[in-house]
């Protein structure tokens, strides 16, 4: 059979084209560190990994212009090799294999996402390459023992709870109910678990708790509930696509609800898209521009703000600004290491502390950062329909007071 | 057998033993591979030999994913407390729990998809054409949606699955899938070989060219279209259970109920490479995933429209695939006798 001879050549032709592809990276070269990174590109997240992907950028350029890593008296310069991983936990676990054992990467940087971080982690736990996120939020991570991934930012649960508190203290301490619709995601589910245990602590009952389809386009069902039961509080996490959606079909419904309160909003550059229908929403931020934290390299808030939108054209959600801080944290703690070896390096990133514009930042022994408190902004235009993000929680760095109830829609 | 078939797979069987030794960082994508195949020869068997195209057989991939996961986790500790994102414990598999957890859960992810797809065979399987191909398309998304409902399992939070004990080398890991998917690709490919030297395959054929006939000719359509339909379930419940492990993390919707990608890919795969065709769909299936990969490497950002391009020069120029391509330019490698005038006569009619 001369058939047996096309697949013979077919699968030498296969063998050589793989030998071919074998090229192989080595983490320090000459005088360079190669970090390696999945973000999301394509797909649902694409947005938010853009805005992970110009933050390693920002934060590359500025720490190699400003004289690099100094280790063992040599300077090294940082460098990124991406990869899109689709926004698709299947893709990013291959990736992260993909960059440890083809590439070489011996560090790693984090993706967007819970659910993607959630796949990697076990990757490159396994090969001992420390990663150091900036979006993976969610608490089951730092449940699972890892000891080679480091998280600069606060974790999901507590993304949203100080808004039910917030509504129960003006409420006279008194219980709220309270409507949730949150994406069937890592992400959401722990903002929800948050708001749970929030709901408990104050004595507030939950009305609705709908769980919606990922790539949210689409909550009306939601929303109709939402005008029957008249909650006190309507809290939506679904990251950019949840949060345009929910303002896009609250304006367009006239749902009146006391407080809106959402994630990923200025992600979503909902002041922009929305103008006014986004007004006196309220959200979830690991930061602010306006926050008074500062470090050698980014200034502050405002300037890295200023920065930012110089450079890529937009003003910087915060999912940039932790991916910034995420290369400070490494930076610091291969100074700190004073060598490459992984584990002295990954010793070196238990033991950061220090502060960024971003944030203070420190480990606990599951990874999280502990030291850096989420932040509550609310969206608020003036007459002429200018909205601006301010920050209304903690009150320690609040621009602006709370806005509440929110105006009916027949009155605004 | 003949000789040259024997050459043939001693020659494949040598080449898939020293494939991770010759290339050990291409481990994980080898073991894909081996996954991708199953599913495409296992989607062959409606989509080729029935003329049944199937987009369901994504739930019996996914189902056996989360029966796996389920089941080692489950045997062992508290299913609830491993998948519940607060939780504070840590648990941790030792070698043996891990490796016997697994056998025992690639036993039930096979077994119950199949027991799944006969139970569930004897209404969808009535509807025709169209009809199943868009009743089967809702049946992964449904799978999808329902398992992001369902706590134990870990519903929109995801599941991770037990990672890999530390045994020996970092390398172990990736040798054990490897060895495993590749297994699992044996033994699929010798099943569906040998069904394919039956009757069954000619009732398949049957079912196809036309099925009133067929069945006005005596046999019991139903029953071979649902004895097809749990041998898919068993081979894609498997794979399922394999990649499970593999990815180290399950998404309802994104890994598991993946219609949008793995339920494509497995039909683009067999249409690839010659759709009713043994060697279709490996050869489909293989040259598929190489240019995935490349397209992945070399035009970041784009490979979605490169593989689109992919698609559209596929349908185009290679409608019956690159077997059937193959058949029509060298009919007599693959045993047709050519008569030369009659063959022009038919060129010049198309």
């Amino acid at each position: 059979m001369k058939l047996t001879r096309i697949i013979l050549s077919f699968i030498s032709a296969v063998a050589i084209l793989f030998s071919m592809s074998a090229t192989s990276f080595a983490k320090v070269v000459g005088d360079k560190i190669v970090l390696g990174a999945a973000v999301s590109l394509t797909g649902k997240y694409s947005s938010n990994g853009v805005h992970t992907q110009n933050g390693y950028n920002m934060a590359v350029d500025r720490i190699n212009s400003m004289g690099g890593v100094k280790v063992g008296g040599k300077t090294y310069k940082f460098e990124i090799i991406y990869y899109d991983d689709e926004s698709n936990p299947k893709r990013a676990a291959q990736l992260a294999e993909r960059l440890i054992s083809q590439d070489g990467v011996e560090f790693m940087l984090g993706p967007y996402s819970s659910g993607l971080t959630k796949a990697m982690a076990p990757v490159t736990e396994k090969y001992g390459v420390p990663m150091v996120e900036a979006n993976g939020a969610s608490r089951s991570l730092f449940t699972k023992g890892y000891k080679y991934l480091f998280a600069v930012l606060a974790p999901a649960n507590l993304y949203l709870d100080v808004a039910i508190k917030t509504a129960v203290e003006l409420n006279g301490g008194k219980g709220v109910k309270v409507a949730m619709a949150f994406e069937q995601d890592a992400f959401s589910q722990d903002v929800r678990l948050g708001i749970l245990d929030a709901i408990k602590e104050t004595g507030s009952t939950k009305v609705i708790d709908d769980k919606l389809p990922k790539e949210l386009n689409d909550m009306a069902a939601t929303l109709v509930k939402v005008k029957q039961m008249k909650p006190d509080v309507l809290v939506v996490s679904g990251h950019t696509k949840g949060a345009l959606t929910a303002i896009r079909q609250i304006a367009e419904m006239k749902v009146d609800v006391p407080m809106l309160a959402m994630t990923h909003c200025d992600a979503a550059k909902l002041s922009k898209q929305h103008g006014k229908n986004s007004q006196y929403a309220l959200c979830a931020s690991q930061w602010h521009k306006t926050l008074t934290y500062k470090d050698d390299f980014f200034k502050d808030g405002m300037t890295y703000d200023a920065d930012f939108n110089k450079m890529f054209g937009y003003a910087p959600p915060y999912q940039a600004a932790e991916s910034s801080a995420a290369l400070l944290v490494f930076k610091d703690a291969f100074e700190r290491a004073n060598s490459f070896d992984q584990k002295k390096v990954r010793d070196a990133l238990a033991a950061t502390d220090m502060q960024t514009f971003y944030g203070n930042i420190k480990f606990a022994p599951g990874g999280q950062n502990v030291s850096k408190p989420m932040v509550l902004f609310q969206v608020m235009c003036d007459a002429a329909g200018k909205c601006e993000n301010k920050v209304v929680a903690p009150l320690k760095w609040a621009s602006a007071k709370l806005i509440h109830p929110v105006p009916k829609w027949s009155e605004r | 057998m003949s000789k040259n078939n024997l050459i043939l797979y001693a020659a494949i069987l040598v080449f898939g033993l020293a494939a991770p030794f010759i290339f050990p960082a291409f481990k994980v994508q080898l073991s894909i591979l081996c996954v991708l195949i199953v599913l495409a020869i296992t989607w062959n068997i409606q989509g080729g030999e029935m003329g049944y195209n199937s987009f369901g057989n994504i739930l019996f991939y996914g189902l056996g994913m989360y029966l796996c996961a389920s089941v080692q986790v489950g045997m062992f500790f508290p299913l609830a407390e491993w998948t519940e994102s607060g939780g504070e414990k840590t648990f941790v598999h030792t070698p043996a729990q891990f490796f016997q957890g697994m056998a025992v859960g690639l036993v039930v992810a096979a077994v119950v998809p199949t027991i799944v797809a006969g139970l569930i065979g004897y209404s969808i399987l009535g509807l025709r054409g169209h009809y199943f191909a868009i009743c089967t398309l809702g049946l992964g998304v449904a799978a999808g949606e329902i398992s992001g409902g369902i706590e134990i399992i870990g519903a929109g939070q995801g599941f991770t699955t037990p990672p890999f004990p530390n045994i020996g080398s970092l390398e172990a890991r990736g040798e054990f899938f490897y060895f495993l998917s590749f297994f699992t690709l044996i033994l699929t490919f010798i099943a569906v070989r040998s069904i394919y030297s039956t009757r069954f395959k000619l009732i398949l054929n049957a079912i196809r060219d036309n099925e009133d006939k067929a069945e006005a000719m005596g046999i019991e359509t139903m029953k071979y279209k649902i004895i097809g339909w749990m041998i898919s379930a068993f081979f894609c419940g498997l794979a399922g259970g394999i990649m499970g492990g593999l990815v180290g993390y399950i998404d309802s919707t994104d890994v598991a109920f993946d219609g949008r990608e793995m339920g494509v890919f497995m039909v683009l795969m067999a249409i690839l490479g010659g759709k009713g065709t043994l060697w279709g769909p490996i050869i489909g299936a293989t040259v598929f995933h190489i240019f995935k990969e490349g397209f992945w490497t070399f035009f970041l950002g784009w490979q979605y429209v490169a593989l689109g391009v992919l698609i559209i020069v596929i349908v185009i120029y290679f409608p019956e695939g690159i077997m059937g391509w193959l058949r029509e330019k060298y009919p007599e490698r693959f045993g047709e006798v050519v008569d030369e005038k009659d063959r022009k006569a038919q060129v010049e009619l198309k």
